[in-house]
């Protein structure tokens, strides 16, 4: 093979290696989110529980913590104590919103019939409102501003200390909260 | 004790892989014969302890034996039977160690399928191969070792990713991409065996066409089951996104299919060596590329694993394969220096070529795309991503321009073409291209790819049907047999051209599926309360209910479709969602009626919660069924090719007559 091909090959090898390795670290599932920092959808949704609807827009003034669940994921199961948990902590900072995906009243009430939920949950009969929020699997939990900005999602079941991390970027210092030791 | 044996067992390959590996390049560099019966002995035991290993971890996860590491992570009490065997290589740990037991498996066949005629080659072949065992050993024995405890044992697991359990072809469609992908080790280990030696002699280059060509059918049915699978399962109505992972493995595909082809040209006019060895040598090292991304988690793809330490160890083998690869040719490349020279554009040698460098710039265009996302982000810390659209505008005319070379090649002969004959067979094909084009102008299709696909798909078809049935015609004139005999002893006398040109009748097939499909979808959505119908096509669609149901591993809800044609056919169509444990998201089965002129295609997007309304996705895709049923096609005609001749081989037997102009009887090897 002649020097000046073999100089070409060896060069776009080194940077393939080069670009390859560079992608370390990457979580090969995430994807991209569009609206973190842009206002949140609206919507206007009976719950579950009174049949009461619930608008966001009479929700502006504090932050709305809103998670997407169902009954038929385990993981969402999991994540149903430190729900609990953060709404007995920040339940007077923020307001509290499940929203049910992908799954029948009758399931739903019946499970929060066993577990318990002391905040509303939304029915969303045709995932309009999973639509409008880029939902992309159940747990997933948005963090929108008293502004109405949605600052974050946090995919998958949220721990404690991610909770409250997310609260403080949406509060700011004012969110105070007992972590576990 | 079930780890402890299963990682004895790793251990006890890596040990056969390394000891075979020193002992086979050791032996050949000093040219003594000794090594090669060490090497085969290496090269059985590393099968043996592959395969103990492997039914090790299956009894691990039929016993559910969660005190293992990757049974922990994978196994689950309420995963069905065939399931539990499947997550073997459902998730990163155990597919590296079932690779370990196919790569095992085609070791052991290629070291006693050789002759003794092979001998100088032999030791460098086998401890190139080897050594490849030895790195993925070393995968399975540390940074992705299955065989880890977990203490205390948890009483259940997670069970595998649900899309894996949702198909019967997930049981089928990863092993043979594996197939395909560690197959090419063998052409691999051939071909650097050649350039080691210096040599690439007749009967070598025979085998390395053999023993690419099986690995290359395996890929070629891994990757259309692949899109099987996409189009059953994932109900968004596609069978290709252009995936990273879809991508990695078309691009061993093209360049090994390039392979197939200039290996023709090498045999037949002794050019082209250095570029055929090259294309062997990519072709491997796109198998290990398409690995790394597949497992390293640099690739955002819904077929990527979960991140893991791989990455890093998967990257320094790429580099240790680039240099040596690059070595390798740069100081033995000369040695393959070619005997003859291409005399004539109009030749099937140059068609060939050009046939070459098009599927060369189609790897080139797909690798740019798949790594673009990633370059963007390297140099300017921007992530990009790349969509359908470029690959579509850069390979889309490639694809038509292989589809046209498919047919000029056949028709050309060696050597050079009197012109004036070229142009009477030309005739006939062009004909059957116009022709087609004008029916379908006249059913009112309209698009200018499509029909050119349609047109260039008749001309390849008349011409590879004439090579096919020629020789059959002539032994009925000729030596008055009867039509099935004259065709089979035909296709026997050269087995290669044959198989060849029922490949090419495959994939013309494929190729009309495609244009026909992508070009004529028809697609609609709605939200359709009980009883109600809607019409697309000729299909006229009723709802006629919900229903559910629970299975061990999953809980599901299918919408009760009536649909009747409007010939009066009626069939009742069950759109499903699956909802399982570890799932995040439901998981769909969209509902297909399959006939060969198209599909009715019908996905359940959303329900009402009263079971009063459901939402659906419905398309109708012309003839998208061809892509799946050409397999056997594909399948007879590489087997033809690749059986074993008793005979030196049709090429040999042909070259001999020299290259005259075309004859109507015989226009050389396919």
């Amino acid at each position: 093979m002649k020097w000046k091909i073999t100089l070409a090959l060896s060069a776009a090898c080194a940077a393939l290696v080069i670009v390859l390795a560079k992608g370390f670290g990457r979580d090969p599932h995430e994807v991209p989110f569009m609206l973190r920092g842009q206002p949140a959808p609206p919507f206007a949704l009976k719950t579950l529980q009174s049949g009461e609807i619930v608008s966001l827009e009479k929700l502006r003034g504090k932050p709305v913590v809103l998670n997407f669940w169902s009954t038929w994921c385990g993981p969402c199961r999991a994540e149903h104590p430190v729900l609990d948990w953060a709404f007995r902590e920040y339940g007077t900072q923020a307001h509290f919103l499940g929203a049910v995906f992908e799954d029948t009243e009758e399931n739903a009430l019946g499970y929060i019939g066993r577990a318990g939920s002391p905040y509303p949950q939304l029915v969303d009969p045709k995932s309009q409102m999973a639509v409008d929020y880029g939902v992309a699997g159940v747990p997933e939990t948005y963090f929108i501003d008293a502004e109405g900005i949605i600052r974050d999602k946090f995919v998958g079941p949220i721990s404690r200390g991610a909770f409250a991390a997310q609260m403080r970027s949406v509060m700011g210092p004012r969110a105070s909260a007992e972590l576990p030791k | 004790m079930t780890s402890t044996l299963g990682y004895g067992a790793v251990l006890g390959a890596l040990f056969c892989a390394a000891f075979g590996a020193l002992v086979g390049l050791g032996t050949g560099a000093s040219r003594r014969e000794w090594g090669l019966p060490w090497a085969r002995r290496a090269a059985v035991g590393f099968f043996a302890f592959m395969v103990l290993a492997n039914a090790i971890m299956v009894y691990a996860l039929l016993t559910h034996d969660f005190s293992v590491h990757y049974v922990a992570q994978v196994g689950s009490r309420a995963t069905p039977t065939v399931y539990t065997v499947v997550s073997l290589w459902s998730a990163l740990e155990g597919s590296i160690l079932f690779w370990g037991v196919i790569l095992g498996t085609y070791l052991l066949a290629f070291a006693l399928s050789q002759k003794k005629e092979h001998a100088r080659y032999l030791p460098f072949a086998l401890g190139t191969m080897l050594a490849v065992g030895v790195f993925f050993a070393f995968l399975i024995a540390g940074p992705a070792n299955p065989f880890g405890r977990v203490s205390p044992a948890p009483p259940d697991g997670p069970g595998p990713n649900p899309l894996l359990q949702n198909h019967i072809l997930m049981v089928i469609h990863p092993p043979m991409l594996y197939l395909g992908y560690v197959g090419m080790t063998i052409p691999f280990g051939i071909a650097v065996a050649a350039l080691l030696r210096g040599e690439l002699g007749e009967a070598w280059t025979t085998t390395l066409r053999r023993w690419t060509l099986i690995p290359w059918t395996f890929l070629s049915v891994g990757i259309i089951l692949g899109s099987w699978w996409a189009y059953a399962v994932l109900g968004w109505g596609g069978y290709w996104a252009w995936d990273p992972v879809e991508n990695a493995s078309f691009l061993p595909w093209l360049t090994a299919t390039a392979f197939i082809h200039s290996t023709m040209v090498h045999e037949r006019r002794k050019v082209l060596k250095l570029w055929t060895i090259s294309l062997v040598l990519g072709t491997f090292l796109l198998t290990i590329l398409g690995t790394f991304m597949t497992r390293s988690g640099v690739f955002n793809s819904v077929h990527s694993f979960t991140q893991s330490d791989i990455g890093p160890t998967f990257l320094a083998f790429i580099g240790i394969l680039l240099v040596f690869c690059i070595t390798l040719l740069a100081t033995r490349g000369q040695l393959l220096s070619p005997e003859g020279a291409i005399r004539s554009p109009l030749s099937r040698e140059t068609a060939i070529l050009v046939n070459n460098l098009l599927f060369v710039g189609i790897t080139f265009t797909v690798l740019l795309g798949t790594l673009f996302p990633l370059i963007t982000e390297a140099v300017r810390g921007v992530r990009v991503s790349v969509g359908e659209p470029y690959f579509n505008k850069m390979a889309v005319p490639g694809g038509v321009a292989v589809l046209f070379l498919m047919g000029v090649g056949p028709m050309l002969p060696w050597g050079s073409a009197n012109p004036r004959v070229v142009r009477e067979q030309l005739l006939i094909p062009a004909a059957a291209a116009a022709l087609t084009i004008g029916l379908c102008v006249a059913f009112g299709l309209r698009g200018v790819m499509p029909l050119l696909t349609f047109g260039l798909a008749a001309f390849v078809t008349a011409i590879t049907l004439r090579e096919l049935l020629l020789p059959a015609k002539v032994r009925i004139l000729e030596h008055k047999e009867g039509p099935w005999t004259a065709l089979v002893r035909s296709a026997s006398k050269s087995r290669r051209r044959f198989g060849g040109y029922v490949v090419h009748l495959g994939v013309v097939f494929i190729f009309v599926a495609i244009a026909a499909s992508s070009s004529f979808v028809t697609h609609t959505s709605a939200t359709l309360g009980l009883g109600k119908s809607i019409k697309i096509g000729d299909y006229s669609l009723k709802f006629v209910g919900l229903k559910e149901g629970a299975e061990p591993h999953r809980r599901w809800k299918a919408a009760n479709v009536e649909m009747t044609t409007e010939g009066g056919g009626a069939q009742l169509l069950a759109p499903r969602m699956n909802f399982f444990e570890r799932s995040t998201d439901p998981i769909g089965t969209p509902a297909v009626r399959s006939t060969p002129t198209g599909d009715l295609y019908v996905s359940l997007l959303a329900f009402g919660e009263d079971g009063g309304s459901a939402t659906f996705n419905l398309w109708i895709f012309p003839m998208v069924g061809w892509i799946w049923w050409s397999m056997p096609i594909l399948v007879l005609g590489a087997l033809i090719a690749a059986w074993p001749s008793r005979r030196p081989s049709a090429v040999l037997s042909l070259s001999s007559r020299g290259a005259g102009p075309v004859s109507k009887v015989n226009r050389g090897a396919a």
